[in-house]
């Protein structure tokens, strides 16, 4: 009886094991991914701010919640957001929103936005990269990068969470996740006021692949010194021993002391509206529009300069779901304010609605004097009000996540990589024309049965570097000067690592070796330039396109159709411009003749207008003629 | 909308007419049709006793026929066949015929007007159809008269008065005097005037091929 009593237990055993945590941290996972709302899941509706006196808590060693935080602690391990906001933020459900559901492939990718971009000079490569499904992008995999290599490339202008969190397989990087910690959401990036909040010292932290203590790294009360990505692989920072090379510093943390009150709480400058300067981290543009060009040349958004913030159109809820304001949102965005919060909503109010909606926040409702309604059937709001006004020559653009504007030592040429032109005029998925950026992809591919595959970035790295070392690289980031002969060189030395055809795309073009061993080049769909829309800056109605004449856009010359999109390429010879209309995808000779007959509009309208005179002349004459013959026949009757 | 209204109005249009036909035919106009055809090709031509003034007003005549087909089928062929807005090239050569057309339409007015302008002899007519269409009895017998020249009179001078909403609804559109709202309906405007004109039109070459034809008979 007590044997098979035993029996039963020992059977037991493993699933009891399996769910003790979960029966353990009960209550801590509350706050994490169950459904009940925590404290700060749902506001009483106060408008005030809440304020924010908490403990910090940091993670254990199992990815559990550690302990209060104390400045007495030994090791004094960095705040961990996932517990110290999740006691009362539901951490699981805020993961879910756009910011940091990128790696979810569950998750609709909407509209194509900004990718990230491998750019390397060394090997010719700029390619954009993004999780989400946007055509034209590739997803980090296939360059062979993992969610860690991503994480340590990209994350600098995340707030966390995406694939700083993802679970690694490979068993070589287990080991580092435990000393690095996961790149856990940094609610700080967004929502800590602080004046003295450093987002820039994410860039070094997560280079140092101190995810763990990186936002701590962040905020103003706590500072980080060392590298997780210099210790070794016996490295535990939960019980640390000093290096065995005493020049590497293990990663660690210190607080400010005195931000600790009598009970060990901190106080945060925690706010729910997030300002302005904290999007502006990783979603500054600088476009180069002058030789001078600097951000206090141009001008910032005009909702910006009306008093609106960031976050008055680009809302959410605890889900974090943020809006993004592009026309047709509402059919991947379970946002209720999805609908009511684009362009047109506010200036123009929606269609059906039980109630005004146009002119919220003060937005003017638009007249659109003189502006055939056709254009708005044809064109999204930005066409003509957003982005730079385009010139003779699109413009290269920086951003703050291509270029990694605003962290330290960030190259500050205006040809440093990758190069990003505007803007381009070419129609979205639903037919109406934008404004958008522009990326010409180059990078080293297979080509199979006409399928482009891009090689392992560091499969490239190893092959093409040494064969290009005899190439200028200029010191302002640009493009080394490449000539076919070079390309020739980095497939023949490729050809010796990949298995199937090696190519190189660049230019909207494909090269590869052909049987004389010479490079062929061919158009190619793989090659083509990946394209995202421009939403800002709005400019005033006064500087929107078509505000002074219709010649704005429908003249010979006018940069709406007839600018010169850069085409741009490591490669010399394949350098060059492509006529906008290509991108517009209109018949070139159809948009040269009709911008042409703006040429006689003028005329047009005096002949109009001088024969509707001689119309209404004949008419009154003859009216007031008929007039005076009933008069003279309704007397003759009587 | 309007796609199913010009449709529906073109069909009733042309319906009316042919049954303009059936119950109010022209005999002559079925004896020697080829002989009659023919004589409607030979009309397109100057004839050699026209004046200086004829010949001019024959080619302006003839011109305005020309851009009235021209700006009808540009118009309503991407309305009711295509189901969409006209774009493109339709676009080009609607706009390039249009201010040809108003010209023509202005010294049709001034070198036609007299010529159709409402007479005494009228007024029977006005009178016959004011009877009709009140249903009042005057107690006189209804006066006979011929009602296709002034048929003639009447479109000549509604394609007149329509051409002016016609032009203004969109010249006035390309000033930058109007918002969204009103653009959008000087557009309607131009769409139905248009139409109404077209039909309009064609009631007027109807008639007209129908009088030549009858002259040709009593010639």
């Amino acid at each position: 009886m007590k044997r098979g009593l035993l029996l039963i237990v020992f059977l037991c055993l493993p699933v009891l094991c399996q769910y003790a945590p979960t029966f353990c941290f009960a209550n801590e996972a509350v706050g994490t991914e169950t459904e009940n709302k925590l404290l700060g899941d749902e506001s009483d509706g106060s408008r005030a701010p809440s304020i924010h006196l908490i403990p910090l808590f940091f993670e254990n060693e199992d990815g559990e919640k550690g302990g209060k935080i104390s400045p007495d602690d030994d090791p004094l391990l960095p705040f961990s957001t996932r517990w110290t906001c999740g006691e009362c933020h539901s951490y699981g459900i805020i993961s879910k929103g756009w910011h940091f559901n990128a790696a979810d492939p569950n998750v609709a990718p909407g509209r194509p936005g900004q990718p990230w971009i491998l750019a390397d000079g060394r090997t010719g490569t700029q390619i954009p990269l993004s999780y989400r499904s946007w055509p034209g992008t590739f997803k980090p995999e296939q360059v062979g990068l993992t969610a860690r290599e991503f994480t340590r490339y990209f994350s600098r202008h995340t707030p966390g969470g995406a694939a700083g969190e993802l679970e690694t397989e490979d068993p070589d990087e287990i080991m580092r996740e435990y000393i690095s910690g996961k790149l856990e959401i940094n609610c700080l990036s967004c929502h800590n006021a602080e004046f003295a909040h450093n987002q820039g010292e994410y860039f070094p932290q997560v280079v140092r692949e101190n995810f763990r203590w990186a936002a701590a790294a962040t905020c103003e009360f706590a500072s980080v010194s060392g590298s997780a990505r210099d210790m070794p692989e016996t490295y535990d920072p939960f019980m640390p021993e000093p290096p065995e090379d005493a020049k590497k510093v293990p990663p660690g943390v210190k607080y400010d002391e005195n931000i600790f009150d009598h009970e060990n709480n901190v106080s945060f400058n925690i706010v729910r509206e997030v300002p302005n300067h904290r999007c502006y981290f990783c979603h500054s543009n600088m476009y180069l529009d002058k030789e001078d060009a600097e951000k206090w040349t141009s001008d910032e958004d005009i909702h910006l300069t009306a008093g609106l913030k960031c976050v008055d159109c680009h809302r959410n809820g605890v889900d974090h779901n943020i809006t993004r304001g592009y026309e047709g949102e509402a059919s991947v965005s379970t946002n209720p304010l999805v609908t009511t919060s684009s362009c047109e909503s506010c200036h123009l109010g929606v269609k059906d609605s039980s109630s005004p909606l146009a002119g919220r926040l003060g937005a003017p409702v638009p007249e659109h004097w003189g502006i055939p309604p056709v254009h708005f059937e044809k064109l999204t709001c930005t066409a003509c009000h957003s982005g730079p006004w385009p010139s003779e020559k699109t413009i290269l653009t920086k951003t703050s996540r291509a270029h990694r504007l605003g962290t330290l030592n960030a190259n500050k040429s205006k040809e440093a990589l990758p190069h990003i032109v505007a803007p381009v005029f070419a129609p979205e998925s639903n037919g109406k024309i934008a404004p958008h950026k522009l990326l010409w992809p180059a990078y080293w591919a297979t080509v199979e049965d006409q399928n482009v595959a891009p090689i392992a970035f560091a499969t490239v790295t190893e092959a093409i570097v040494p064969v290009f070392s005899d190439v200028n690289r200029p010191t302002s980031g640009d493009w080394p000067e490449l000539t076919t002969e070079h390309i020739a060189k980095g497939l023949k030395a490729l050809a010796k690592s990949v298995k199937g055809t090696p190519a190189y795309i660049s230019a909207g073009k494909l090269y590869k070796l052909n049987d004389s061993g010479t490079v062929s080049e061919e158009e190619h769909a793989a090659a083509n330039p990946y394209l995202w829309p421009i939403s800002h800056n709005v400019r005033p109605a006064a500087q929107s396109l078509g505000v002074r004449r219709c010649e704005d856009c429908h003249s010979t010359d006018a940069p709406f159709f007839f600018s010169k999109a850069a085409v741009d390429s490591p490669i010399v010879a394949a350098r060059g411009v492509k006529p906008m209309v290509e991108f517009v995808k209109v018949r070139p000779f159809y948009t040269k003749a009709f911008a042409f007959s703006f040429v006689f509009r003028p005329w047009m309208k005096i002949i109009a207008l001088g024969s509707s005179a001689i119309l209404a002349g004949v008419l009154l004459l003859y009216a007031l003629k008929m007039l005076a013959c009933i008069a003279k026949v309704l007397t003759e009757r009587d | 909308m309007f796609r199913t209204i010009s449709i529906v109005a073109f069909a009733v249009t042309v319906g009316c007419l042919a049954l303009n036909c059936i119950t109010s035919p022209c005999k002559e106009c079925w004896r020697h049709p080829l002989r009659k055809m023919v004589h409607l090709f030979t009309l397109l031509f100057i004839e050699q006793k026209l004046s200086l003034m004829g010949v001019l007003r024959k080619l302006v005549y003839l011109l305005a026929l020309l851009c009235f087909v021209v700006l009808a089928v540009t118009g309503f062929y991407p309305t009711i066949i295509l189901g969409e807005h006209i774009s493109g090239y339709l676009m080009m050569v609607h706009a390039t015929f249009s201010p040809i057309f108003a010209i023509c339409l202005a010294v049709l007015a001034v070198m036609w007007a007299s010529r159709c302008r409402f007479a005494y002899s009228d007024w029977p007519w006005f009178q016959r159809i004011v009877q009709r269409v009140t249903l009042v009895r005057s107690g006189e017998e209804e006066s006979h008269c011929e009602s296709s020249g002034l048929g003639q009179k009447m479109t000549f001078w509604l394609i007149i008065f329509l051409a002016l909403p016609l032009i203004l609804s969109i010249i006035l559109s390309m000033f930058t005097l109007f918002g969204t709202y009103w653009q959008e309906l000087l557009l309607d405007i131009h769409r139905y005037t248009a139409l109404v004109f077209a039909l309009v039109g064609i009631v007027h070459i109807y008639l007209v091929i129908r009088t030549q034809i009858q002259q040709y008979k009593a010639n």
